[in-house]
């Protein structure tokens, strides 16, 4: 409640110094801003983008310049409706729109990611108050509600274009392939991104160099990607262990789907993340249970995209059960 | 009884400034639950209208007989008739509409608009304003249906009351036929409202 | 005297008593008048696509007459015995053919449909669902005329089956893209039904 007086104090007296107040770690970096965090991001999904782009060529193109133009534009457009200036200096919405187009298929029709940005922007951010102020994941909520919109377009079909001259785009996607059929794509190309599947997910390894450049530089905390990991290789092991014939191994689980890129892009989001270190581990084990709870046993092949959308909205709570003590309280 | 309100100030005041859905926001459970099609929110408008008339009418002409704590005893009864009328009625002549609406003809039993009107109009009014206030109140509440249900099933299906308005290349938003679709728009719409009704009018900018 | 009369709870819930007895005779009336309309309505939901079902749309509009009845198959199984509601159609007399309704799990709920057989319960004339809560969009096509349509002919000596990208004629029917499990389902609940109830109507056929 405090907080959102304050805001609102802030908007009626327009040349009120701003408090920033970011999540931990504070000390290590003073000068740790919203613009220096998201740079940061853009920077780590260098990689990533250009494995998109190698793979993908024009359909990675074509996502990324909807999405990060519709979530510009929706920025803009309800940031001034609500009365405030300079939305976009924080790059917060051209994080969010890389993010959100890099989790799309590539031969989804334009409206999809269209749609997916503003709502994305207008559902996911702005009617929560704004940046640092929303619960779920702004490219996230884009996300699902264009993969219940427009089910076919996102489904598993969605993904595949027998017609198309991306050789990745012709197959179908190592989930779907081993969901429905139980064939099991080799691990190489998994690892190395050349098969189907959402933009920026494909690439294991350009995941990783991204992810753990953002956790070097402290943008992202580890505890996320690692409870996350940690969880669904222990629930794959088990998976394994149960069922070895299928071939489909922990190094498949981990490599395969959306996982990395999950585990290090969406689920660090500061704001719809857990603010303490421990806090973040919980997050991060609960993410990774209910991805291998959805892969296991949902009729979705990936989980991910919900996983992360349930954590969210526990988060406060998480948030309530970890607040550090102060020293010397017993 | 001289402050209460007129039967006309009783049905102005159902359609917009009392309106159920948006301002007292009363009857939610169908007002998300039957709006994914024009048919199925005006049958459902329609139902509540009959019920609220039929209870408001039946309650005022009684008022006086009412004892303060046997009241809402008398209102569930009285409105559980009128649903039971109402919900064979459907079943018998608009089978495939009574099926599309399943429970939720029933469930006017316990929707709030109706027990509300009862205790605040017709236990107090005479029968021209209990009746006046339930076809505001109705009016009101099929307003509030209609237009929810106007987005959603526009967006959801390309179409307005079953018939196909805009070109089929428009790709159907299949979320807003589902039940988020209902809370989405509700929320959206409910904002709208009170944006306008918030915003500063002419006469109180220059006070 | 009084006093205890007034408090007595009974009498103080005069009006309520009254008020049940009244509307309860008012139903019981509204009831008298509409039930059987009511149950007229679900019977008929049924046995209003039986000629469509048996005969196919176009002769269906034609209003070929056809005679509907009623009956209950009872099929014994290892462990159960399972009743089917079916329906003879006869036209001019001469058996035209069966309308069964049966139902199974599809993706989200169940799925209800009537499954037209020819007389010999050989093959399918046809098929119908009745109710079904799949997912708008993927699943609920199986609703549409086109996905149905490609059931009709169909031989049933093998069961059928739900093929992705493109049926192979056979027994094969194409799978909705993107619903491969609510079309495993509806061809499930057929080869169910139908294994069934080939031996018994195939015999009532004889027989008539």
């Amino acid at each position: 409640m405090a907080e959102i007086t304050q805001t609102m104090d802030s908007a009626d007296r327009p040349a009120a110094p701003v408090l920033h107040v970011a999540p931990s770690p504070h000390l290590a970096h003073q000068a740790l801003t919203t613009r220096r965090m998201m740079l940061d991001v853009v920077i780590a999904l260098v990689p990533v983008v250009a494995m998109a782009l190698v793979v993908f060529r024009g359909y990675a193109v074509k996502q990324l310049v909807i999405c990060v133009l519709g979530c510009l534009a929706a920025e803009a457009l309800f940031t001034r409706m609500r009365g405030r200036t300079l939305p976009l200096k924080d790059c917060s919405a051209l994080v969010t729109g890389i993010i959100l187009a890099l989790s799309l298929p590539g031969p989804a029709p334009w409206y999809v990611g269209a749609i997916a940005a503003f709502v994305a922007i207008g559902i996911g951010k702005v009617l929560f108050g704004g940046v640092g102020m929303n619960i779920f994941n702004p490219a996230m909520v884009g996300r699902a509600f264009v993969m219940i919109a427009f089910a076919s377009a996102m489904a598993a079909s969605g993904y595949q274009d027998a017609a198309s001259g991306v050789d990745a785009v012709t197959q179908a996607t190592p989930m779907d392939l081993f969901k429905l059929t139980g064939q099991v794509t080799p691990l190489g190309p998994m690892f190395l991104g050349l098969t189907n599947g959402s933009l920026g997910e494909t690439s294991a390894l350009a995941c990783l160099v991204g992810g753990i450049f953002l956790c070097v530089r402290r943008t992202a905390s580890w505890e996320i990607p690692a409870g996350i990991l940690g969880m669904v290789a222990l629930m794959a092991g088990l998976a394994q262990w149960a069922d070895p014939a299928s071939g489909w191994t922990v190094w498949h689980h981990l490599c395969g789907g959306s996982l990395l890129f999950g585990a290090f892009f969406i689920a660090t989001d500061p704001v719809s993340s857990p603010l303490t270190p421990k806090g973040k581990a919980i997050f991060g084990v609960g993410v990774g249970f209910f991805i291998m709870l959805l892969r296991l046993f949902s009729g979705y092949p990936e989980g991910v995209m919900f996983a992360v959308l349930l954590m969210n909205g526990i988060t406060p709570l998480i948030n309530r059960w970890c607040i550090p003590k102060p020293l010397g309280l017993r | 009884m001289a402050d209460q309100p007129t039967a006309m100030e009783r049905f102005i005041q159902g359609i917009l400034p009392e309106n159920p859905t948006y301002r007292q926001l009363l009857g939610l459970c169908p007002t998300l639950a039957v709006t994914n099609g024009l048919n199925q929110a005006l049958t459902m408008a329609g139902a509540v209208l009959f019920v609220l008339f039929c209870a408001n009418v039946m309650i005022s002409l009684i008022r006086d007989l009412l004892k303060p704590h046997l009241r809402i005893v008398i209102f569930t009864l009285v409105i559980a008739a009128f649903v039971t009328v109402a919900d064979r009625f459907l079943a018998a002549y608009l089978y495939q509409m009574s099926k599309t609406l399943g429970p939720y003809i029933p469930l006017i039993i316990v929707n709030c608009i109706i027990i509300c009107r009862c205790e605040v109009c017709a236990s107090k009014q005479g029968v021209v304003a209990a009746g006046a206030d339930a076809i505001g109140q109705s009016l009101g509440f099929g307003l509030g249906l209609s237009s929810i249900a106007a987005v959603r099933e526009i967006l959801g299906t390309g179409a307005l009351f079953g018939i196909k308005v805009l070109p089929a290349v428009w790709p159907d938003w299949v979320i807003m036929v589902l039940p988020p679709g209902a809370f989405l728009t509700f929320g959206i719409l409910l904002g709208a409202v009170n944006w306008y009704s918030a915003r500063p009018s002419k006469a109180t900018r220059t006070n | 005297m009084n006093a205890t009369l007034r408090d007595n709870n009974i009498v103080q819930a005069w009006l309520v008593l009254l008020l049940a007895v009244c509307f309860g005779g008012m139903l019981a009336g509204v009831q008298l008048a509409l039930g059987p309309k009511i149950e007229l309505n679900k019977v008929n939901e049924t046995r209003e696509k039986v000629p469509e079902l048996v005969l196919g749309a176009q002769a269906a509009q034609a209003g070929a007459p056809l005679a509907v009845e009623p009956l209950t198959v009872s099929v014994e199984k290892p462990a159960k015995t399972v009743r089917y509601s079916v329906y003879e159609a006869k036209k001019d007399g001469a058996l035209a053919g069966w309308v069964v309704k049966t139902a199974g799990q599809g993706y989200a709920d169940r799925i209800e449909v009537l499954i037209g057989l020819a007389p010999d319960a050989g093959s399918l004339t046809g098929l119908f669902v009745l109710d079904q809560k799949e997912t708008p969009g993927l699943g609920n096509k199986i609703v549409t005329d086109e996905w149905r349509g490609q059931f009709v002919g169909k031989a049933v000596d093998r069961p059928l089956a739900a093929v992705k990208g493109g049926a192979k004629g056979g027994s094969e029917i194409d799978a909705i893209t993107g619903a491969t499990i609510s079309s495993h389902a509806v061809t499930s609940i057929i080869n169910t039904a139908v294994a069934d109830l080939r031996q018994p109507l195939a015999e009532k056929a004889r027989g008539n």
